[in-house]
Formats: structure tokens, sequence, C-alpha cells
């Protein structure tokens, strides 16, 4: 029974490897560091198998797993940093932190262009999914550092003040390029989504 | 009585609404220009959806909050 369990477990949960590893790379910038993270994260959920409520989905799991295996390398980081590593470099564009993009989509007085229609609200797990899949390439979609901090906010769910000290970034940076991220996957869902 | 907002500045406001809770004045004036304005109760009801969405799809602890309820 569990050796079956474990295998269909292991079955479904590698059809989430590329997501997973995608969100491994954003956070952790090193090709091996996330092929280990996404190789551990499957491992420990075939292992725990049983502990599996299919209550929650699947990929949930997955991402719990995952975020906590971040978390714990992010606080090694940290912590051998101060003794002996300099502090990365800043790698930021120089149009990082400027809101123009979404500037056309406003006209002079900053009133939106255009009437936004009604997305069709999912509702059945099948509805849920096909959004996620928008969502997912929509995510994909985002620049590197934009992702980055998005994910560490909604994901990895940190304070705004640890994931500025993170990014050697400022709070007004950040609040930039959430804005960014959000603004970009509003407008991401309203091409890509149906309407209602 | 404040300044009016811009659609704009509704935009930065529900981004904000994130990761801080507004302030009264703050409520009060995204509620006054959004009830006066269809293109932002459409972008709002937008980011409604968006916003649930991402936190389900993450699983994060706002979505475990939602299904408490």
């Amino acid at each position: 029974m569990d050796a079956q369990l474990r295998k269909s477990i292991a079955e479904e949960a590698a059809e989430y490897r590329p997501m997973l590893y995608r969100m491994a790379l954003i956070q952790l910038k090193n090709a091996d560091a996330a092929e280990d993270a996404t190789q551990e994260t499957l491992l420990a959920a075939v292992e725990k198998a049983v502990t599996f409520e299919a209550r929650s989905s699947l990929r949930t799991w997955l991402f719990a797993i995952l975020r906590f295996k971040i978390l714990d390398i992010m606080r090694d980081q940290s912590k051998s940093r101060k003794f002996n590593s300099p502090l990365p470099t800043d790698d930021r564009g120089i149009d990082d932190y400027e809101t123009g993009a979404f500037d056309v989509l406003f006209d002079t007085n900053g009133c939106w262009l255009d009437a936004k229609d009604p997305w069709t609200n999912p509702q059945t797990v099948a509805e849920q999914e096909a959004f996620f899949k928008v969502l997912e390439a929509c995510m994909t979609r985002l620049p590197a550092r934009t992702s980055r901090a998005f994910l560490m906010r909604e994901w990895l769910e940190l304070e705004p003040s640890e994931i500025c000290a993170k990014l050697g970034i400022s709070h007004g940076n950040l609040r930039i390029l959430l804005y960014r991220a959000r603004m970009q996957l509003r407008l991401c869902l309203d091409l890509n989504w149906e309407r209602t | 009585m404040a300044d009016p907002l811009s659609c704009k500045e509704t935009t930065w406001l529900v981004s904000e609404a994130r990761e801080r809770a507004l302030s009264s004045e703050e409520r009060q004036n995204l509620a006054e220009h959004i009830a006066t304005c269809t293109f932002c109760q459409g972008a709002s009801r937008q980011f409604e959806v968006l916003f649930k969405e991402i936190d389900n799809y993450l699983g994060n602890s706002r979505s475990e909050k939602a299904a408490q309820k």
C-alpha cells in the first residue's frame, strides 16, 4: 500500500519539477543549488507520502516543502556571509525602479484609458487549474529581479524589511518592484484569461 | 477634504494594501474613487481575483486563512 502511494506521488510530483526548479532558481540564483533544492523537495515528498493530505493540492504541498528548504538555505547564507564573503554586488538595471512601463495604460491625468471587463472567477477545480496555467506562464515572464522580490513577499512571506536587506534595496524600491509585478500580472492575465 | 485620487494612484494603494494596513484616510479616498469610477471598479475586481488566486496557487498563509473561513 505504502509503496504504491509513494510511486504515485513520485510520478505526479515529477510533473512539477520544472516549476519547482524555476522557483528555486529565482531565489537561489545558482543552478546547482536550485537543482539540489528541487531534488530534495521531490525526495522529501516521496518519503513523507503517507503524511500528504489529499485535501491540499500536491502542488501546494510541494511548494511548502520547497519554501522551507529555501528559507533554510537563505538563513545559512546570511550567517556565513557575515564572516567571509562580501555582499553581493547590486545588479539592478537602470530602469528597474521606474513605474514608467505602465504609464501607457493611463492618460496624462492618471485615468485608465480603457474599461476593464470582469474576468471569469474560477469556481471549479478545473477552472482554477486553467487559471493557474495562465498565472504560471505570466509569472515566468516577469523580470528575474521583480519575480524574486514578488515571490519573497507572496510565497516565502518575508517581511518587507527582510526583503530589502536581502536584496540590498530601499523600501521605496521594493514597493515599486512589487507594484510592477502585480500590474504586470494583471495585464498579462487580462490579455490571456477568459472574460465573463 | 483630501485631493481625489487618480486611477493610477488607486492601483498604488491596491498594491500597498498587500504590505500594510491602509490608513482610514487612504481607505476612504480609495472607496470614494472606486465608487465613482467604472474603470477602477473593473480593475479592482480583476485584482481581487488575481490576488485570491495568487494566494491559492502559492498556498501561502493568506490562502489558509481564507480556507478556514
